[in-house]
């Protein structure tokens, strides 16, 4: 087990002064958020449920959803994930399941037609 | 009912959909001018028409067809200058109707007799010196009828001034109000200042039993119910005591309604003096959405539409239909609704091992019964239609149940031995309005007045109209009219067909003889014996010849006779007593006893009735309101319910349920949508898809093989022994259980 990682408070000011220092304060934060995905994983026993590098990917595809915009919302989010004020459920259901990296192969929907589907919601599907 | 439609139209031309002509240049916007109201206004003759003048076209109302019986006998009058060929016996007001004039009336109905009484009806007629009635008067050759003149006006007005005079200020606290012809007609053609300042006169209210609410007051004395309980209920119930205004309608002695066509004089009022009494204080019929649909819970198939208010069912009206039930449905088809309302199952259950019901979800009722199924041997796999299930949920079933390596599938009502390759032989063969037709009625082992009541009202009419001979074989059951009770077995059909009866000189002297055959008879041991002798009795009389079949079999249930097409019919007697899973498909009507008490058994219907306390996994469905199914009637003519209001809680289409099942237990059906089950019936029994046609059975009795058995001597019993209580939903009804407590004889 790495050991904890303190998460520095960055006090990010809203705009960044050209786009030099905005890229550099991305790459900041993608490394911070990297260096505390172990322990993230540890809190929320994402072990057998995804492997690091897979919300590395995550992590990146947000920022690159998001380029347009500034990311002290992204830091707030990373703060909060760290601070365990999250749960697991929202972490697999934004991060996992949501970017379509793990499928849900749960054995009774396998090899269900649309018809058992559409009757099991509702009757007026 | 018919005239508000009218009324509306005049006042708000536009809003009016349905059947609007396109051509509706010629609007009939009725206003009445203060010069007009004068007497001397009255006397001005009209100017003549110049007389090319080129008139619009006119069709006659609601799109109605004129049907000459005799084409040479036409006669041509003039309708307000309008030229109209009308058959000879017509009366002018339907002469008018044939010209597209819609005359207002209260005591006039079309399939009543002339009264004559109410006086609103009246227009004036050239070379006549006072306005004629014109529901009573024929149309002579060359009569020049004009319905919008001062005259007819004025007396339309003066009719409705008197009429309401006496008539309580009831609008807001009626449940007439919003259909009621009282109210259309004065906004219509009444005036809109009334004289009178005196007291109005009231009337002590009479008891006409649970289900027709009276208010005698409102009565405006038309006589229509009088009528209609004399002459199609073939009751005579009502009568009008005293003469003036003192005048009453009511039952002289203190007598209640037992009819079972008692709930169309409800309909028939004009006024708000009969409504009914579970709808009383409801709903107005404003809010209530109405969905046009077929009645189950007999096997004529009532055309009906359902008032619903959002997901509650509020009451049950007739549509018009002239071959079966032309604009009437019986008390239990009016109001069983309430039924739909109590003892609904909703969730799937299984019994856990307490005894007790346990509510589960979809997924794992129907794993469990797919793992059961494959744990028994196929033909100890039976399953059961009910009374209610309709065409496309009984393929499903059938399919599945062979698929599965059984046969053992067949519907309530169908005894081992009743073999459907031949339709004539379970169905209505002179269709329900050729009864019309027939002059001598012989009814074998069947009571029409509770278990088909409007295959009763037309036979009534036929004897009314044509003064047609009925003759009864069967327990002793009263009848609406006249019948001869011939004898009580098997005994009396024998001496008919050997013709040592003296009723066999009666049949064949009778130029279309009718004989109708109760299923109920279907569930004799010895069934083919019987038949066979109906079937002798019909060749020997000439009951069966390519201008007129009078062989008739009366059904019970809605669902028999698209079973018998799609051929679910009992194989073997034993099939029940050595079953190990048995499939209920809303069948209550099974005897529970006769199920081992080791079998596993599924139900599946939409009403916690009497099979359901046997059953080990509850599957809930939908009821007839609620689906759209496609249901035969005991003549052939295929007809389709509209689901009017949405299910209760998780339950699903019948079919629906079966065919997830099959899929679940692995059974691949080549359908998963409702085109492809009735593609699939097309190819079983094509005329389960041609909706609203009757198909014909296309051969007779000649086809059949001689039979060997002997008869049995035991009297034909009664098939149905409470009339208000035969189906699941039915017996759930309150209303019913009133019924049957208060109007049953006893």
């Amino acid at each position: 087990m790495a050991a904890p990682f303190t998460l520095r408070k960055i006090g990010v000011p809203p705009n960044s002064a050209n786009l030099t220092e905005a890229r550099r304060r991305v790459f900041d934060f993608f490394r911070a958020a990297c260096r505390s995905l172990p322990t993230v994983m540890d809190i929320y026993n994402l072990q057998d449920v995804v492997a690091p590098s897979q919300l590395r990917f995550a992590i990146s595809a947000q920022i690159r959803n998001n380029a347009h915009v500034t990311d002290p919302k992204g830091m707030e989010e990373l703060t909060d994930i760290v601070d365990h004020a999250k749960q697991r459920h929202h972490i697999i259901g934004q991060y996992v399941v949501g970017e379509g990296l793990v499928q849900n192969t749960g054995s009774k929907d396998q090899g269900k037609s649309d018809f058992l589907k559409n009757f099991y919601t509702s009757n007026y599907v | 009912m018919g005239v508000g439609i009218l009324a509306s139209r005049a006042i708000r031309p536009a809003s009016r959909l349905l059947r609007s002509q396109p051509s509706n240049l010629f609007l009939r916007t009725i206003v009445s001018k203060p010069e007009l109201q004068s007497p001397e206004a009255a006397a001005v003759s009209q100017p003549e028409p110049p007389k090319n003048q080129i008139l619009p076209p006119r069709n006659p109302v609601g799109g109605a067809r004129v049907h000459f019986t005799n084409p040479e006998d036409a006669i041509e009058v003039f309708v307000d200058g309008y030229a109209v060929k009308v058959p000879k016996g017509f009366t002018v007001l339907q002469a008018c109707e044939v010209a597209g004039v819609d005359i207002p009336r209260f005591c006039y109905h079309s399939r009543l007799s002339i009264a004559g009484n109410c006086r609103m009806c009246l227009v004036e007629v050239e070379k006549s010196p006072k306005p004629v009635a014109s529901c009573a008067m024929p149309a002579l050759p060359g009569m020049k009828i004009k319905t919008d003149t001062p005259i007819a006006k004025k007396a339309r007005e003066g009719v409705m001034e008197f009429l309401l005079m006496n008539h309580p200020l009831d609008c807001p606290i009626c449940d007439q109000g919003g259909e009621c012809d009282l109210q259309d007609q004065s906004m219509a053609f009444g005036s809109d200042r009334g004289r009178f300042t005196e007291m109005k006169r009231s009337v002590v209210d009479k008891n006409l039993g649970p289900l027709v609410k009276t208010v005698m007051t409102r009565c405006i004395q038309c006589t229509r119910c009088v009528r209609f309980a004399s002459e199609v209920a073939g009751v005579q119930d009502l009568g009008m005591l005293g003469r003036g205004s003192g005048e009453e309608i009511g039952t002289y002695v203190e007598k209640l309604m037992t009819s079972e066509l008692s709930g169309n004089v409800i309909d028939i009022c004009p006024v708000g003096a009969l409504t009914s009494k579970p709808f009383a204080f409801k709903a107005r019929n404003w809010e209530l959405k109405g969905t046009e649909t077929i009645d189950v819970s007999d096997a004529v198939g009532s055309n009906i539409r359902v008032d619903s208010r959002g997901p509650e069912v509020m009451r049950i009206i007739p549509r018009l239909n002239e071959d079966i039930n032309e604009e009437w449905i019986s008390d239990k088809t009016r109001f069983s609704y309430d039924g739909l309302k109590r003892q609904r199952l909703s969730d799937p259950m299984i019994r856990d091992s307490d005894g007790r019901f346990k509510a589960v979800s979809w997924r794992d009722a129907l794993a469990v019964v797919g793992d059961i199924i494959h744990q028994v041997k196929s033909d100890e796999i039976v399953g059961i239609a009910g009374q209610l299930s309709d065409a496309e949920s009984m393929m499903v079933l059938k399919d599945f149940v062979n698929r599965m390596g059984s046969d053992n599938v067949w519907c309530e009502g169908t005894a081992v031995g009743v073999d459907a390759d031949l339709r004539y032989s379970y169905l209505m063969n002179s269709s329900i309005s050729g009864l019309e037709n027939a002059d001598l009625f012989l009814l074998v082992g069947t009571q029409p007045r509770v278990e088909a009541a409007m295959v009763n009202a037309r036979i009534c009419k036929t004897v009314r109209a044509s003064n047609a001979k009925v003759a009864y074989i069967g327990p002793p059951a009263d009848f609406n009219y006249d019948c001869k009770h011939l004898g009580t077995g098997p005994d009396t059909l024998k001496e008919i067909a050997e013709g040592r009866h003296p009723f066999c000189s009666a049949l064949k002297n009778a130029k279309n003889p009718a004989i109708i055959v109760g299923a109920g008879l279907f569930n004799r041991t010895d069934k083919d014996a019987i038949l066979s002798a109906v079937e002798s009795i019909a060749q020997a009389n000439n009951v069966v010849r390519p201008d007129w079949n009078g062989l008739n079999y009366l059904l019970l249930y809605a669902a028999q006779a698209a079973a018998l097409d799609l051929g679910l019919i009992q194989q073997s007697a034993k099939a029940l007593e050595s079953a190990k899973f048995v499939y209920l498909m809303g069948a209550d009507d099974v005897d529970v006893d006769k199920i081992p008490k080791d079998a596993f058994v599924v139900y599946q219907g939409h009403h916690g009735d009497k099979a359901v306390y046997r059953a080990n996994v509850i599957l809930p469905a939908s009821a007839f309101t609620e689906k759209e199914g496609t249901y035969e009637n005991t003549e052939g003519f295929t007809q389709q319910t509209v689901p009017a209001v949405p299910t209760v809680g998780d339950a699903r289409d019948d079919w629906k349920i079966v065919r997830a099942l099959s899929e679940v237990s692995g059974v691949n059906l080549p359908y998963n949508s409702i085109e492809g089950v009735r593609s699939r019936i097309k190819s079983v029994a094509p005329n389960l898809v041609h909706t609203d046609e009757r198909e014909p059975a296309a051969f007779g009795p000649s086809l059949k093989p001689e039979c060997k058995e002997t008869m049995s001597t035991t009297p034909f019993k009664p098939v149905v022994e409470n009339f208000y209580m035969t189906n699941a939903i039915t017996r759930a009804s309150k209303i019913m259980a009133q019924c049957s407590a208060v109007l049953l004889k006893k």
